[in-house]
């Protein structure tokens, strides 16, 4: 159970009235000693694991928990190198300002990627492994025995010559003194006991009962609400505004401006601010993107697939040649739209401000980013500001920016003192997004006179989040995550071996402010590339699973879990009547993934999914069960992009601003998910997005082995075909 | 004295020889000992490419020279957002005379694809050894910041920034 933040006025004014060097709430480091103690009192054996003398273990989590189940794999691999009892395990966030002030102790706090488990998992169990040395050492110490007459499981350290029995709580403070093991070693995979198994998550009952505090739901005392409306044309600002009826209103505090864009309504509750900011006429100045349209970008995007220059990214052999020397040449040019990530729980983050300090509660994917964001936007230095990490309610890669934090530490700013709470409406949610960036791909095949792949070239078209992002990581002007999927190495690799491939791109960017959507550029590359190679196999006359085996002799692990779900999956058997079978694999974030979907269509355009057998090899998997559900919910996201969603552009501004426009599946549709999970060992791969990728290839394929149709341009709604 | 602002300028920059900052592919160069904490620590690294060549860049400023730590001090908020655009201040205790004055301030990177980020050249008149500007950081790294005096002789500073990259992307 995570520790919740439980403010009492007085605690809060009491904490908020301490300044020094960003460790008011949490920690207490007494300036010179080498024991630190948890908020309760407890004592930390280190950084990672603090034992209550009752022998409630809390560890330490870095990362963010938005429903990925990362908290509990993390906690998990603690506790298996730490052999203490799992069903007294709680979990607590530290902050970014106890990180910094810290040296970084806890490392990176960046949840995405695919990376949680991945990047951590050496560090977090050597953490577990050294506070269990230290723990035992200090019972041995006690006993004056050697430590390696002494073994712990299940919080408990017995001494074995002599059978004395001791429990961590008793030895914790003495543990916390000792100084850290130099040589940890961690046990073998074959000997875990937590690690690997379906455990419940620990955050489960709270959310169950409603005790889980989201940051939509914080109440502080003495808070205020903030509702606001940034310009909705990308780069747009606030031309005049009359606010003369909404001052008037009920509960209206305040009525500020935040940057040159946005009019923000502070009241008592967050109803009359919202109530109160929509009574307010606003007139907008557009600025130069006021005209840019859906159709203009798609203009735009067009002809990058046949521009002279783009980036190369995986080159062999001359893909040119082949395919003009082609017994058989295939072309199909296919596009995928602008997605937003449509979390649950609007972007929202809440603000104190005073003339030294300022701290922040929010849901945030990065809780260094949301710090750096608050020092920045409040003027004051980093060792002046926390940040306090609340679970979130879906993060899906939009809340690793930063925009609401900043916008509501210059609320604050301007109500110095006053604890203000912003949350944006579904409204603002929808037309302020980190979109997923629209893409269009041509891809040529050619085929030789036996109907064997002799040469490919794709070319993609559209835009790069990095260079809107981060343009630093661009690679002399490329965005090499455009490629992900069509690496020649590396974690988003290329699972064909190609005779003559080119795949490159023209980088052509938008005024529409891009962003991670849970998979990035898989969602639509595995449909680019899967889609076309069935496009293939269908013009070779070979069966699609035999036509793509014949390229993966080299890539064995990416074979394996498409030969598995084909095999589960019934392929080369008779499928039931009207039930028709598609295929598709991946490499994505170091894992392999493929789908295998059984569908049927009935008048043409109603698709049932009646189950998608899917299969993932993450190397090691820390809790199948969860890694169970992250592919579920990952086929949810992705087929309702595949069905019924797209973000569309007009007069500068996005269309769809709730979800009567962008509409989400439904429970009935969902359909059958068999998981194999099949973790190879060897490598950490991710398991949040890899597999959202197959499940929309899977179902083109079987749409056209069903109907003879070749659907290239979503969402399906817009050709009328819907889910049932 | 009259007290002049000065100004940050990158014109210096580009009339300094530039070719002499860009440097091949080479080896850590012998002898050069940067000893405050922070670099030491980022000495003990793994020798990266883009380490190597700040210490070349740095050899080819000081020659054979000696650099001591101190008398710099090199300010860079712990903690940064955005690598694009990370405030950067850099002041030397000097009293600025004609007899004792900095020459130059010049800023160093491990990380960015050049090792060189900024030289400011100075003389007595600027008043005070003190220059701020923005400058571009490509990611978590230790920044070192060395002065030369007109005695001939070489100080530096260290600070070391966290650069947090939007949560979704490993360092590529």
């Amino acid at each position: 159970m995570i520790n919740a933040p439980k403010i009492t006025r007085r605690k809060f004014i009491i904490s908020t009235a301490a300044a020094g060097g960003g460790l008011a709430l949490g920690l207490s480091i007494p300036f010179g000693s080498s024991l630190v103690h948890a908020a309760d009192g407890s004592p930390e054996i280190n950084a990672w694991v603090v034992v209550r003398p009752d022998d409630t273990v809390v560890v330490r989590i870095a990362r963010s928990e938005m429903g990925q189940g990362t908290l509990t794999g993390l906690a998990q691999m603690v506790a298996e190198e730490l052999e203490c009892d799992w069903s007294r395990v709680t979990t607590e966030y530290p902050t970014p300002g106890q990180n910094v002030a810290r040296k970084r102790i806890w490392g990176d706090f960046g949840t995405g990627g695919s990376r949680g488990i991945r990047t951590s998992h050496d560090y977090v169990r050597k953490g577990g492994a050294a506070a269990r040395m230290m723990l035992v050492q200090a019972a041995a110490n006690a006993w004056k025995v050697p430590a390696s007459e002494c073994s712990a499981a299940n919080s408990v350290i017995t001494h074995q010559p002599s059978g004395r029995t001791t429990t961590y709580g008793k030895v914790a403070d003495a543990a916390g003194k000792l100084e850290a093991p130099k040589d940890v070693a961690l046990k073998d995979p074959k000997d875990w006991k937590i690690i690997g198994k379906p455990l419940k998550r620990l955050d489960t009952i709270d959310k169950l009962t409603g005790k889980q505090v989201y940051g939509a739901d914080l109440k502080l005392p003495g808070m205020l609400n903030a509702a606001i409306k940034d310009c909705p044309i990308f780069g747009g600002k606030v031309k005049r505004f009359d606010a003369a009826k909404a001052e008037r209103m009920p509960g209206v505090k305040k009525i500020v401006r935040v940057g040159d864009s946005a009019i923000v309504v502070v009241a008592d509750t967050w109803w009359q601010a919202k109530t109160a900011l929509d009574a307010i006429a606003i007139e907008w100045d557009g600025g130069a993107n006021a005209k840019v349209s859906s159709a203009s970008i798609a203009g735009m995007l067009k002809e990058g697939l046949s521009a002279e220059q783009a980036f190369v990214h995986n080159q062999n052999g001359d893909a040119k040649a082949a395919i003009a020397g082609a017994a058989k040449k295939i072309e199909a040019v296919y596009a995928y739209p602008f997605q937003n990530h449509a979390t649950m729980e609007p972007m929202n983050a809440t603000a104190l401000y005073t003339a030294d300090r300022c701290e922040v509660w929010c849901p945030t994917q990065n809780g260094e980013a949301a710090l750096a964001a608050t020092a920045a936007a409040s003027g004051l230095p980093v060792a002046q500001c926390d940040v306090h990490k609340l679970h979130l309610g879906g993060g899906f890669g939009r809340r690793g920016f930063t925009d609401s934090v900043r916008q509501a530490v210059q609320i604050a700013k301007q109500m110095p003192g006053t604890p203000v709470k912003l949350l944006w409406s579904r409204e603002e949610d929808m037309l302020h997004g980190m979109y997923h960036p629209v893409m269009q791909a041509k891809l040529t095949g050619a085929l030789d006179a036996s109907g064997n792949l002799a040469g490919m070239h794709i070319r993609l078209s559209g835009q790069s989040i990095l260079s809107a992002v981060r343009p630093e990581a661009m690679d002399k002007g490329k965005d090499p995550f455009a490629f992900q999927g069509f690496w020649p190495s590396g974690e988003h690799s290329l699972e064909y071996t190609i005779p003559n491939l080119l795949v490159d791109h023209a980088m052509r960017n938008t005024h529409v402010p891009p962003g991670f959507w849970r998979g990035v550029n898989i969602n639509q590359n595995a449909i680019f590339l899967e889609c076309f190679m069935d496009e293939l196999a269908h013009a070779a006359g070979q069966d699609a699973l035999e036509f793509r085996r014949k390229l993966m002799a080299k890539h064995p692990k990416s074979l394996a879990v498409l030969n598995a779900v084909a095999d589960k999956g019934g392929w080369g058997k008779p499928a039931a009547p009207g039930v028709h079978r598609g295929l598709a694999h991946f490499r994505a974030f170091g894992s392999y993934v493929a789908a295998c979907a059984e569908i049927s269509v009935s008048g043409g355009n109603k698709v049932k999914i009646h189950r998608i057998v899917a299969a993932t090899d993450t190397g090691y998997a820390v809790n199948p069960a969860q890694i169970e559900r992250q592919i579920a919910g990952s086929f949810v996201y992705g087929l309702s992009a595949l069905f019924n969603q797209e973000c569309t552009v007009k007069d500068g501004r996005m269309e769809q601003d709730n979800f009567h426009t962008y509409d989400s599946m439904r429970i009935a549709q969902m359909p059958k998910v068999e998981s194999l999970i099949m973790p190879s060992g060897g490598f950490w791969g991710g398991v949040g997005e890899p597999t959202i990728c197959v499940a929309a290839p899977a179902v083109l394929n079987a749409f056209f082995a069903a109907t003879g149709k070749r659907i290239r341009t979503f969402p399906l709604k817009n050709h009328g075909i819907t889910m049932v | 004295m009259k007290r002049r602002k000065f100004q940050s300028s990158t014109r210096n920059l580009q009339s300094f020889a530039r070719r002499e900052f860009l440097l091949a592919a080479g080896g850590i160069a012998a002898g050069i000992a940067l000893e405050s904490a922070t670099t030491a620590a980022a000495a003990a690294e793994p020798a990266s490419a883009t380490a190597a060549a700040m210490h070349a860049a740095i050899r080819k400023v000081v020659g054979t020279a000696r650099v001591n730590p101190g008398k710099v001090t090199l300010e860079l908020p712990p903690l940064i957002e955005n690598g694009n655009s990370v405030p950067l201040a850099v002041r030397v205790d000097s009293p600025m005379t004609q007899a004792d004055h900095v020459k130059a301030i010049h800023v160093f990177s491990e990380k960015n694809p050049l090792p060189n980020v900024a030289s400011f050249f100075l003389g007595p008149r600027a008043g005070r050894a003190s220059v701020a500007t923005r400058v571009r950081l490509a990611d978590t790294q230790t920044v070192v910041a060395i002065c030369e005096l007109s005695d001939g002789s070489f100080w530096s500073g260290s600070a070391s920034v966290v650069v947090t990259i939007s949560a979704c992307l490993e360092a590529l």
